[in-house]
């Protein structure tokens, strides 16, 4: 048996006891977690010979040995507090090294909205927030979403009722700090809105420490008929993190999702997102960026299913590579034989500021149908050069040119963050990409 | 101002000015004309310093300092200024922010604070006025979609802004009706001072209506064969160069 695929004896006993040492309130739950433990024992770690993982080896985050134990944390509130977005919110779900910390949450929305700590639904049993738990991950093919149903230990559960139209965002902020470095945290989040509900997410993964850690998380999103999700994701983690982003969508009859993703931080960052079409009349658009710098991989991995006739869905990525940075882009859209009409469009564009650098992208549309309009397109380029001697022409420096320009590139999925202080860092965040002063070996 | 003195320049190993002089003062307008090819567009490149060119021989000093020595931006900092023939679009850079930096940039040059939003803002809706650029065309992207007409207007609202000490004007009439050619050109005759030099790059006379220049120089195969008062450009635009060509040959 190959070394990588097999499972370390270790790990699954820590898992088993982590399952038996669980809270009796939620021995309903367990049943759950010992079948995803099974199904991850099947499937083992992913390895590259396996399609989805041919450019992104797991191997470097394996040797890191990372263990998910409590962090023993020292809450720098008043640090934390810092990041909250600037715009006033609906309420606020935060966590620190995984953990949530009703101090600095505000979970008092009213009945409408409920917001709650997936450990503390979990100590009292909550059905009611709880019952979707692992309907859009568990069986499938991902060992790591397996492992994270299997040993979760918290995350954020956000309900929102039929009808309820919420016209500020929630915010959901995940903090690590140098008290995770070695661990391994599995936050699982589930995100409910009912028949008609809208609501604006926020959602983004901060470090305050340069600490070494493995970002394992789950999400899962229920949207049920004529609702509305808006959700903005920011992974800015530390230089030195591994984050695993895992976004199952399902979305209802004329349910309507709007995601932009934004991938700035980690050494070796991976976001899959399955967006399942349940019923027809449904739209799905899913817009990213994402920056690798020295050193860094990025990876996005998108599967769209258009398993039902009429529904709309878009997607627009792009990248922007600087020194010996990695990307992946895997989009694959599957329409399937019954889903006529389907409307598919597809995009990714990536700029290459160095020669060192490399993208993997691969588009691929699956189509069963023939009734359908569909599309998709994969760019390759660098900075035109008559574009930089314009700017350069007008006082700016080449750095300022280059800034410029690369904003102008990344501009039409920036302007998808509504909120002004979030794209004016990730601006920032691009400035600082550009200006890492790579130096280019001839 | 500027002085060229036996300026060769080669593109891809091929000579294309083969020993250029002109004298350029404070206050003056210089036309350039010469038929297509003749190296007029080149000429008005290197001075802004484009990659491509190569330097075969003599020199060129601007306000003193060897121009050829300067980076693009630090020539631009000094004053030099080139509106294009083409300008380039940039797709998602803003037309504001844009200007502001560049403006920031020159400022910071001259060791002068950046400029504030408001007066920002003031400075650059006056100057887009006077060039009757469309307030719009300046939340966009820079000259993403614009026309010809409005291409140009751009490049002239930019001069306006920054004010630089030495304007080249590259073919800035080519692509205008009648209508945008009276405003550019207006806009241009704005900026006339005797602290400042124009040179523009022509290929024909009906710009020079009402650009009025100083001096006339014909520019034939990387030379400069004639040069005159305004009068010239007007013998150029009844006879065309063939006749020039002609007495050079004899």
């Amino acid at each position: 048996m190959n070394e990588r695929t097999s499972l370390p004896s270790g790990h699954q006993q820590d898992a088993q006891d982590y399952i038996r040492g669980l809270p009796a309130g939620e021995g309903w739950l367990t049943g759950r977690r010992q079948v995803a433990l099974s199904r991850f024992a099947e499937l083992g770690y992913p390895d590259t010979r396996q399609e989805a993982w041919r450019y992104s080896s797991v191997e470097g985050l394996l040797q890191q040995g990372f263990v998910a134990l409590d962090a023993d944390r020292n809450v720098a509130e008043r640090e934390v507090r810092k990041e909250f977005i600037v715009e006033p919110v609906a309420g606020r779900l935060v966590f620190v090294d995984g953990l949530f910390q009703p101090g600095l949450s505000d979970t008092e929305t009213g009945v409408e909205v409920r917001l709650a700590g997936l450990r503390d639904a979990m100590a009292v049993a909550d059905r009611q927030m709880l019952e979707a738990l692992g309907f859009l991950s568990g069986s499938g093919d991902h060992a790591f979403s397996a492992l994270n149903l299997a040993t979760m230990q918290d995350g954020a559960l956000i309900r929102v009722a039929a009808h309820t139209k919420l016209d500020r965002p929630i915010e959901l902020l995940h903090v690590s700090t140098g008290a995770a470095s070695g661990l391994t945290l599995r936050p699982r989040h589930l995100i409910m809105l009912e028949e008609g509900a809208s609501a604006t997410l926020i959602e983004r993964y901060i470090s305050l420490d340069e600490g070494s850690y493995f970002n394992n998380l789950v999400c899962e999103i229920l949207l049920a008929e004529r609702s509305t999700l808006r959700h903005q994701r920011i992974q800015q983690e530390s230089r030195q993190a591994y984050h695993l982003s895992e976004i199952y969508i399902a979305l209802q009859a004329d349910a309507h999702y709007e995601g932009v993703n934004a991938a700035i931080g980690g050494v070796w960052s991976r976001t899959r997102i399955n967006t399942r079409f349940v019923a027809t009349g449904a739209s799905c658009e899913l817009d990213g960026l994402y920056l690798a710098g020295d050193g860094q991989l990025t990876d996005f991995h998108l599967d769209v299913d258009h398993a039902v006739p009429g529904c709309v869905s878009r997607e627009n990525f792009k990248g922007i590579i600087n020194g010996r940075g990695r990307a992946v882009f895997d989009g694959r859209i599957l329409v399937r034989e019954q889903a006529q009409k389907s409307s598919a469009h597809l995009s990714n564009a990536n700029l290459m500021l160095s020669r060192q650098g490399e993208i993997d992208t691969k588009p691929q549309l699956e189509i069963l149908a023939d009734d359908v309009q569909c599309s998709h397109g994969t760019t390759v380029g660098q900075l035109d050069p008559e574009a930089l001697y314009y700017l350069r022409s007008r006082g700016l420096s080449e750095d300022q040119a280059k800034r410029l320009l690369c904003l102008g590139f990344a501009s039409e999925i920036l302007e998808r963050f509504e909120s002004d202080s979030l794209r004016q860092q990730l601006e920032e965040s691009i400035r600082q990409q550009v200006e890492a002063g790579v130096v280019e070996v001839a | 101002m500027l002085s060229i003195k036996n300026l060769k320049v080669k593109v891809e190993g091929k000579e294309i000015l083969n020993g250029i002089d002109l004298e350029v003062k404070a206050g003056e307008v210089h036309a350039i004309m010469g038929p297509n090819g003749s190296g007029k567009s080149t000429l008005a490149h290197v001075l802004s310093g484009r990659d491509g060119y190569q330097v075969a021989g003599g020199e060129v000093y601007f306000q003193g300092e060897n121009l050829l020595e300067l980076e693009i931006e630090e020539r631009a900092r000094k004053g030099v200024f080139l509106a294009m023939q083409y300008p380039v679009e940039l797709p998602g850079v803003n037309n504001m922010t844009f200007l502001r930096e560049s403006l920031n940039a020159m400022r910071q040059a001259r060791g002068e604070d950046e400029v504030d939003a408001v007066s920002f803002l003031k400075l650059v809706r006056q100057k887009a006025k006077q060039v009757e650029l469309d307030e719009k065309l300046l939340k966009r992207s820079v000259n993403a979609g614009f026309s010809g007409g409005e291409k140009k207007r751009n490049e002239i609202l930019q001069m306006a802004v920054l004010e630089p000490s030495l304007a080249i004007l590259d073919e800035t009439d080519s692509g205008l009706d009648i209508d945008a050619l009276r405003t550019v050109a207006n806009g241009v005759n704005q900026l006339r001072a005797p602290q400042r030099a124009l040179i523009v790059v022509t290929h024909y006379q009906r710009l020079l209506d009402y650009i009025e220049p100083d001096h006339v120089h014909v520019l034939v195969a990387g030379r400069i064969i004639r040069s005159g008062g305004k009068e010239l450009a007007l013998e150029l635009e009844e006879r065309g160069y063939g006749w020039l060509l002609e007495e050079e040959a004899a």
